[in-house]
């Protein structure tokens, strides 16, 4: 666009100074022209949110284990601290009850939906790898802890979320993420109310923006 | 029809064939020197250190850490605290500001997530502000409380009010309307999970604290009137604790 105006402006230029030879004489058209930019803050791009896709394993205490696929998006706050939210879904499987006995399950098809969320605040410990002696890529190991909620057999419950992991940076925005987490809820599926740990590992691709 | 498809095509085009977003910004570094770093954070190690007048391009910004690269084609993160002072290519200084109390004041956007307990169960929240003035601030809530008998989900729209919008130890009251769900838990009923929705009123005050940065804690004690029937109402109460991030 700046560019049409500047060739009609520039050849209406060249057409009025042909016009006068005169005017040509006194006065140079060919001044030096500095491209200057206007300073824009807002021209800096800000890479704060981290936005990926992870798939994993997890053990539904109980029942099975089965493969995790979820999202998650962060939120970074300081160079050491970050906010995330993440949901994951899977399938939970039989109990060694249900099994063996050959006898009527426990939950429908539908009640088998492990669902969850969580809100997460984590702790990186920035590092550095060494791949080779030129190629070094950044790297960090963080901690984390939230609550969310799980739903499975039909409720929902409060979930606390425990867990680590190492995020390894390809590029600036592009890094590749190992997740252990234990998601703690309370459950009286089978039997008496008890505490259930279930551990998902999971490998995440996310993305800085 | 087909001129309008003609210029869609034309817009199109433009939109792709626009030249993409110049090679960062440049300045010229007035502080007497700057470090830089590996990557964006402190523990990162100084490999290069960036002189006074010289000219860097500012490529990206991530958590008080700016990307830049020199003219000499070497690039690394300098910290923000340390190049607040450069000069624009128009010769006009300029300072490249990192969010601050102030900026807290002219927010338009808060997001938050909150932990805390709804008459005894566990609850979690999230919200989203719009800022209209500097007292006034209109808010949407989510909020999932889950208990042992029953799970109850809540939203509601509510309006803060600010009366001392200059202090970093803020308070503030709040009204809102909303609605309740509650679904009893499964294997309390028998013929499958029946769950009721009702109007809810709220009134609260709270505490918001400027803690660094874009970010805020914020304390919040509500009392809640859930309209249960024509002449029936459930009285709750709800403390939260969050933490809020402003744009």
């Amino acid at each position: 666009m700046e560019t049409w105006f500047r060739r009609i402006f520039l050849s209406a230029l060249a057409m009025i100074s042909l016009g006068s030879p005169a005017a040509q004489a006194q006065q140079s058209i060919y001044e030096p022209e500095v491209e200057r930019r206007e300073f824009n803050e807002a021209d800096i791009d800000s890479e704060n949110f981290e936005i990926g896709a992870f798939v994993g394993v997890v053990s539904i205490e109980d029942f099975e284990q089965d493969t995790v696929v979820g999202a998650r998006l962060a939120y970074h706050i300081s160079e050491n601290l970050f906010v995330e939210a993440s949901a994951g879904f899977a399938t939970a499987g039989q109990t060694s009850f249900e099994v063996l006995s050959g006898g009527a399950p426990f939950l429908t098809d539908e009640e088998r939906d492990y669902t969850y969320y969580d809100l997460s605040v984590g702790y990186n410990i920035n590092g550095e790898v060494f791949v080779t002696d030129s190629l070094v890529l950044n790297s960090d190991f963080y901690l984390l802890v939230g609550g969310g909620s799980t739903e499975f057999g039909g409720d929902d419950r409060f979930t606390i979320s425990v867990g680590g992991g190492y995020r390894l940076l390809l590029t600036d925005y592009f890094a590749l993420r190992l997740d252990v987490r234990d998601h703690i809820f309370n459950s009286d599926l089978i039997g008496e109310e008890k505490a259930t740990h279930n551990l998902a590992y999971s490998v995440s691709a996310t993305f800085f923006f | 029809m087909k001129t309008s498809a003609a210029l869609l095509l034309m817009m199109l085009f433009c939109l792709t064939c626009s030249p993409a977003r110049a090679e960062g910004v440049r300045v010229q570094v007035m502080d007497s020197y700057a470090d830089m770093h590996t990557g964006p954070a402190s523990e990162y190690p100084r490999f290069h250190v960036v002189e006074k007048g010289e000219w860097i391009s500012v490529l990206k910004e991530r958590t008080g850490w700016y990307k830049v690269a020199t003219e000499s084609g070497k690039s690394g993160w300098i910290s923000a605290r340390s190049l607040t002072r450069t000069f624009a290519e128009d010769g006009e200084q300029i300072t490249l500001t990192q969010p601050s109390f102030e900026q807290s004041r002219q927010r338009d956007w808060e997001f938050g997530l909150y932990a805390g307990v709804l008459e005894n169960t566990t609850a979690l929240s999230v919200s989203a502000a719009w800022v209209v003035t500097e007292n006034i601030v209109t808010e949407i809530a989510y909020t999932q409380a889950l208990g042992s008998f029953s799970e109850n989900q809540l939203a509601s729209v509510r309006l803060h009010h600010f009366t001392f919008p200059e202090w970093r130890f803020s308070p503030y009251v709040t009204l809102g309307v909303g609605q309740i769900r509650t679904t009893p838990r499964a294997n309390l009923v028998q013929s499958g999970s029946e769950s009721r929705t009702n109007d809810l009123l709220e009134a609260g005050v709270g505490f918001r604290y400027y803690l660094a940065k874009n970010y805020v804690v914020r304390l919040e004690y509500q009392r809640l009137l859930a309209l249960i029937e024509r002449d029936e109402q459930e009285e709750l109460e709800s403390w939260k604790l969050g933490f809020a991030v402003f744009f």
